[in-house]
């Protein structure tokens, strides 16, 4: 059964009130406890902070960005695919990000000594993974303009994963463990390294991202039809796919190369939203997939902080530890899926 | 410094896990640990007529005489290891033909050695100082040899290359017969070298690096003293090393002002630095700095967060070892949170990552473990500038 419109409206209400406190709770936490006047006076700018200015504002924009992004890329990919298992990464968009990453990190021995440290700069490393995921991207486009049935998208874009996993493989056998050591950590995913200028570039490629799949919403749902249905209701079922991958693409290639490969929250975050809402319907599923995934990412952040201990958990752990028993209860309570 | 996670690490990604599943990796590696047994009895060993041979600083090894026969034992090849090792020791030009006495010994070592392959760069100052370099007939990973003796061997061809470590090119070093092969192994027994003690080389796990203190893995010297019949030049070489540290850190101890001091860098915005009694502590401690995180115990490297090392040590005054980075450029590049810091704003950061062999090799990894007289002279030399003033810092430089 749906709800009336007046349950999603105080629903919907509901999250953005949650979205700004988790905001708070998580800039206000983390290993150095600073006072909420201080927080208070540091953001409407009465006060220099640091920490606050430079460290945590940064990360809390970088984790409402990426959470909502890759659930929202997550969305697309599930409706696209017509299957409840796919991710915004079933493209295969963060293996090509891995190899751009890995060719940089893990080829710069093989460039000499001296380029090494050089090569494995911030701004490399995100040039290498965007590069990376549109070479990826652009495979996907020829194959998806030759090829008519989606599924077989789907599954090219997993064998472009394990090509790139075995390239992966046979680089670190010849890397320096300290080498191998870097990559391992780009792959632990992380939010909080980006400054107010990076954070801007981030959100300038998200921005065009999300216009996009706004754009896309009708179609969306025409899509939940079946591809048959679609074209029989006038939709150009190859134009609104091409469009559909590129927002994809845009979304979920920025997250990673920003803030690294984080795992789960694009197939979990659309489910929860689903089940919330309780509907399939873009026009409702999209924002609040937006403020589910933000939410969720911002909570996730601040637990890996773990906040007055002076460690760090890697965000990629926390997010599956913390997300998969919330998908299993929402499913366990409504003991039907909403897809 | 932060060689024991650099080890642990490079086992982690062999065993496949590129893919991010750390956490299941480390309940797997959980389990796999907790089930480890120690089967085998040491008994014989703690039988009567033991005289060993004392060691100042190491717990690792030791030499002990079970009846008139020498035993090599070693402790702790690897961090919490269930298993004693022991070596029985027969000199080559024995003409005495004793009956092997019946225990369960790892193998038996004929000596001296002539032909050795040994697997870290921290093996090789010990050959070089016992003037015994030229046994040395195989390497993993020649290129990270520095020292200009051994370089000059493995460039005539001298010292074939072996792959690496973990997976150690096996048909090469059956083909090269050594003596006995010195290994090591991060935290359990590694494949590779297992099949080559079962093809009847002898394999030796040296734990230099799971010592305690400086001291302790400079010690390790004595290991190869023993391989090689030069007990007495191992114990003198020693010597000397420990003199003139103790000597380095009197020095140290007059100074009234102690420098605050932080180390390491981050890795996705977690800050890795030793910990308060790890070996690389004690030197800070010897070379008497305020390192701000001394009061904290452990033996491997402490994880922080970015914004814990921030508030304490933003007004440090130096800055040692920030990982791999070469030059201040570098470390703006990875992260602008390292600007912040007083001392990269007052260029007070030295690092022992630009002091490199003609292949790349950090001098530090091969020589610092031999010869911590040396680091320790260092660290003094740049935190107390009026002390050595004739002395030129050997690993540590200035970061460009």
């Amino acid at each position: 059964m749906l709800y009336k419109k007046s349950t999603y409206k105080s629903i919907t209400i509901l999250l953005i009130v949650l979205l700004c406190v988790s905001f708070f709770v998580n800039i206000g936490l983390g290993s150095v406890s600073i006072s909420l006047k201080e927080i208070f006076l540091t953001i409407i700018g009465h006060q220099e902070n640091y920490i606050i200015q430079h460290y945590r504002l940064p990360k809390a924009f970088t984790a409402v960005l990426a959470g909502s992004g890759l659930g929202i890329s997550g969305l697309l990919m599930q409706t696209l695919f017509r299957n409840p298992l796919a991710g915004p990464f079933v493209l295969g968009i963060s293996s090509g990000a891995s190899l751009g990453v890995a060719i940089v990190i893990l080829g710069s021995s093989l460039m000499g000594g001296f380029l090494a440290t050089v090569f494995i700069s911030k701004w490399s490393i995100v040039i290498a993974a965007s590069l990376g995921s549109f070479i990826v991207l652009l495979a996907v486009m020829i194959v998806a303009a030759k090829i008519r049935d989606t599924m077989a998208i789907l599954i090219i874009g997993l064998m472009f994963g394990s090509i790139t996993a075995a390239l992966v493989s046979v680089l670190s056998y010849f890397s320096s463990a300290e080498l191998i050591q870097q990559y391992v950590f780009w792959g632990f995913g992380n939010l909080g390294n980006l400054t107010w200028y990076e954070v801007v570039i981030f959100f300038s490629i998200y921005a065009v991202g999300i216009v996009l799949s706004m754009m896309s919403m009708k179609n969306l749902n025409t899509l939940l039809l079946g591809e048959n249905y679609a074209k029989s209701l006038g939709l150009n079922v190859k134009k609104s796919r091409f469009i559909i991958i590129i927002a994809t693409c845009l979304l979920a290639g920025s997250v990673t190369a920003f803030a690294g490969p984080i795992a789960f929250i694009g197939l979990a975050v659309p489910h929860i939203a689903r089940q919330i809402f309780n509907t399939s319907n873009h026009k409702i599923l999209l924002p609040s997939v937006f403020i589910i995934g933000s939410i969720v990412m911002l909570i996730c952040d601040s637990i890996s902080q773990l906040p007055s201990s002076d460690y760090t958990l890697p965000i990629n752990a926390i997010t599956s530890l913390f997300g998969a028993p919330v998908v299993i209860w929402l499913l366990l309570r409504k003991r039907k899926m909403v897809f | 410094m932060f060689n024991l996670t650099v080890k642990t690490l490079n086992n982690i990604i062999f065993e496949k896990t590129i893919t991010l599943k750390f956490s299941t990796l480390f309940l797997l590696s959980l389990l796999l640990f907790s089930c480890i047994e120690n089967n085998k009895s040491d008994t014989i060993f703690d039988s009567t007529n033991v005289k060993s041979a004392e060691n100042s600083y190491a717990t690792g090894f030791s030499l002990n005489n079970y009846d008139g026969w020498d035993v090599l034992e070693i402790y702790s090849p690897w961090p919490n290891s269930q298993k004693n090792y022991h070596y029985l020791i027969k000199h080559k030009f024995d003409t005495i033909n004793k009956l092997l006495p019946v225990f369960d010994y790892d193998g038996i070592i004929e000596i001296p050695v002539e032909k050795i392959i040994v697997t870290s760069t921290t093996h090789i100052p010990a050959l070089e100082l016992l003037g015994t370099e030229n046994t040395l007939i195989g390497f993993p990973g020649t290129q990270y040899v520095s020292s200009e003796k051994t370089r000059l061997r493995i460039d005539n061809g001298e010292v074939r290359e072996l792959g690496n470590n973990e997976t150690i090119n096996t048909e090469i070093v059956l083909d090269l017969k050594p003596d006995i092969l010195v290994g090591y192994g991060i935290g359990n027994q590694n494949k590779a070298l297992e099949t080559i003690n079962n093809s009847g080389t002898s394999v030796l796990y040296n734990g230099d690096w799971v010592e305690a203190s400086p001291l302790g893995k400079a010690e390790w010297i004595k290991f190869f003293g023993i391989l090689y019949d030069k007990k007495k030049e191992a114990d003198s070489i020693f010597d000397i090393i420990e003199t003139n540290y103790m000597a380095a850190k009197t020095l140290a101890q007059n100074v009234k002002k102690r420098p605050k001091v932080l180390c390491g860098a981050m890795h996705n915005n977690v800050w890795y630095l030793p910990q308060g009694t790890s070996p690389e502590a004690q030197i800070l401690k010897d070379a008497n700095v305020n390192y701000l995180w001394g009061d904290t115990k452990g033996k491997g490297s402490l994880a922080l967060n970015f914004e814990s090392i921030f508030e304490k040590a933003q007004n440090a005054s130096l800055w040692f070892s920030p990982s791999y980075y070469n030059s201040y450029e570098e470390l703006m590049l990875a992260s602008t949170h390292y600007s912040q810091f007083n001392a990269f704003k007052n260029k007070s950061i030295y690092s022992f990552a630009n002091t490199k062999g003609a292949t790349g090799g950090v001098l530090y990894y091969e020589l610092g473990t031999a010869r911590p007289d040396l680091v320790l002279k260092d660290i003094i030399k740049i935190s107390h500038p009026t002390l050595l003033q004739e002395y030129n810092t050997y690993f540590f430089k200035p970061l460009q």
